[in-house]
């Protein structure tokens, strides 16, 4: 009777669980993504557009997660340029946001890779000078977390979309998204702790 | 309740989290319009055609030439056939030139313009010769008769025999079994 009960009680968990995971890919798994993409590679590059207007805050927030927040506008500019010019060599078009994505990691490590003048960011850098909350002082904390938190807290808190969202757009599992999500939220408050103690001891 | 705020915004929200969202929203994404040069050049999908239209006229173009060859080497060999028969009496041909009978040279005008009918009558030119040239050792080998062959035989036996013999006198020297030590037994018998 007790293993009926608990058994009942995990398939209703499951089914809860389920629930939800297809909400990303039945929301956003847009044939508008694949029909675009045929209509730029036959000739319509007006509907180009439309994809970078879904698109943009996505790559924005990937750039925003590594690259000085003045170079941003600009390299979104330019990733969606070659985007247009390199469309044909998208085999999938159901996977634009994936490929864009992608590009959008490139392009942030060409740019360090390319500037000569670099500063190394340290940790003794981040004591020095205590957060205040501003937002571009908490961007530099979420900036030292891992790269795999770093991209879905700017993407959930910057750009303000959600889980299935940003499973849905960058082809991230939601399973993968809402670990990261969990984790890196929870290592932000610790460094933001750490960050309110030093600056309190401090003053 | 608070993780489903995280996850989607819904359920409980998190006032922590609700104040990064709006410290961070600050830094959001402002649309502006994409500005695609005029000049912008589009590459296009490689299509299987080009290449595969390019073999092809390459293969054609060898099958031709191949079959070409083939027909002029044909064609040529009755002629050296002409030539040697030019050196028998041919007199008697009817299709023979006239300059041939004009001038008296009858071989070096009949090696020049063989008749034609003669050319495709050629069994050489009807036969295809598929047969296999014997190698360079094959050559070199004398065929042996039956009698060469069973004696060879003998010999080969009688060479087993006593290089079986001579490996079980080694085994027993060193001490080994001698059980079911002869190698090839099934040779020698």
């Amino acid at each position: 009777m007790i293993e009926a009960e608990a058994t009942a009680g995990m398939l209703v968990m499951t089914q809860s669980f389920k629930a939800h995971e297809p909400l990303a890919a039945e929301t956003f798994a847009e044939p508008v993504e694949v029909e675009l993409v045929r209509s730029v590679l036959e000739g319509h590059h007006e509907r180009f557009t439309r994809l970078y207007q879904m698109y943009a805050p996505m790559v924005h927030g990937v750039l925003l997660a590594r690259v000085p927040r003045g170079e941003v506008d600009d390299l979104v500019q330019d990733i969606f340029l070659h985007a247009l010019r390199k469309l044909h060599t998208l085999r999938d078009a159901a996977a634009f946001g994936p490929w864009i994505a992608m590009i959008a990691r490139n392009r942030a490590m060409d740019f360090y890779r390319s500037s000569r003048e670099t500063v190394e960011v340290t940790e003794q850098m981040a004591i020095e000078k205590p957060p205040t909350g501003t937002a571009t002082e908490i961007l530099a904390l979420i900036r030292r977390l891992p790269e795999a938190y770093r991209e879905t807290l700017v993407l959930r808190f910057v750009e303000g979309m959600t889980g299935p969202e940003i499973a849905a757009r960058t082809g991230l599992t939601p399973a993968s998204v809402r670990v990261n999500l969990h984790r890196g939220v929870k290592m932000l408050r610790q460094k933001m702790g750490v960050m309110s103690e030093a600056g309190g001891a401090g003053q | 309740m608070k993780d489903n705020y995280l996850w989607d915004r819904s359920g409980e929200p998190d006032p922590e989290l609700q104040k990064l969202e709006d410290i961070l929203g600050t830094l959001r994404y402002e649309p502006r319009p994409l500005q695609i040069p005029t000049d912008i050049r589009l590459g296009h999908r490689r299509s299987l055609f080009a290449p595969l239209a390019m073999a092809a006229a390459i293969g054609l173009f060898a099958l031709i030439l191949g079959l070409g060859l083939y027909f002029k080497r044909t064609t040529n060999a009755p002629n050296l056939e002409a030539r040697q028969d030019s050196q028998a009496p041919q007199t008697t041909n009817q299709s023979q030139p006239e300059v041939a009978s004009n001038n008296g040279s009858s071989q070096t005008a009949a090696v020049k313009t063989p008749p034609k009918n003669q050319k495709l009558d050629s069994p050489r030119n009807l036969v295809a010769n598929n047969r296999r040239k014997p190698t360079r050792k094959e050559k070199s080998r004398p065929e042996l008769t039956p009698q060469e062959l069973a004696e060879k035989e003998q010999v080969l036996v009688a060479l087993r025999l006593v290089s079986a013999k001579l490996n079980l006198a080694q085994r027993r020297t060193q001490g080994t079994s001698p059980l079911n030590t002869i190698r090839n037994q099934h040779k020698i018998g």
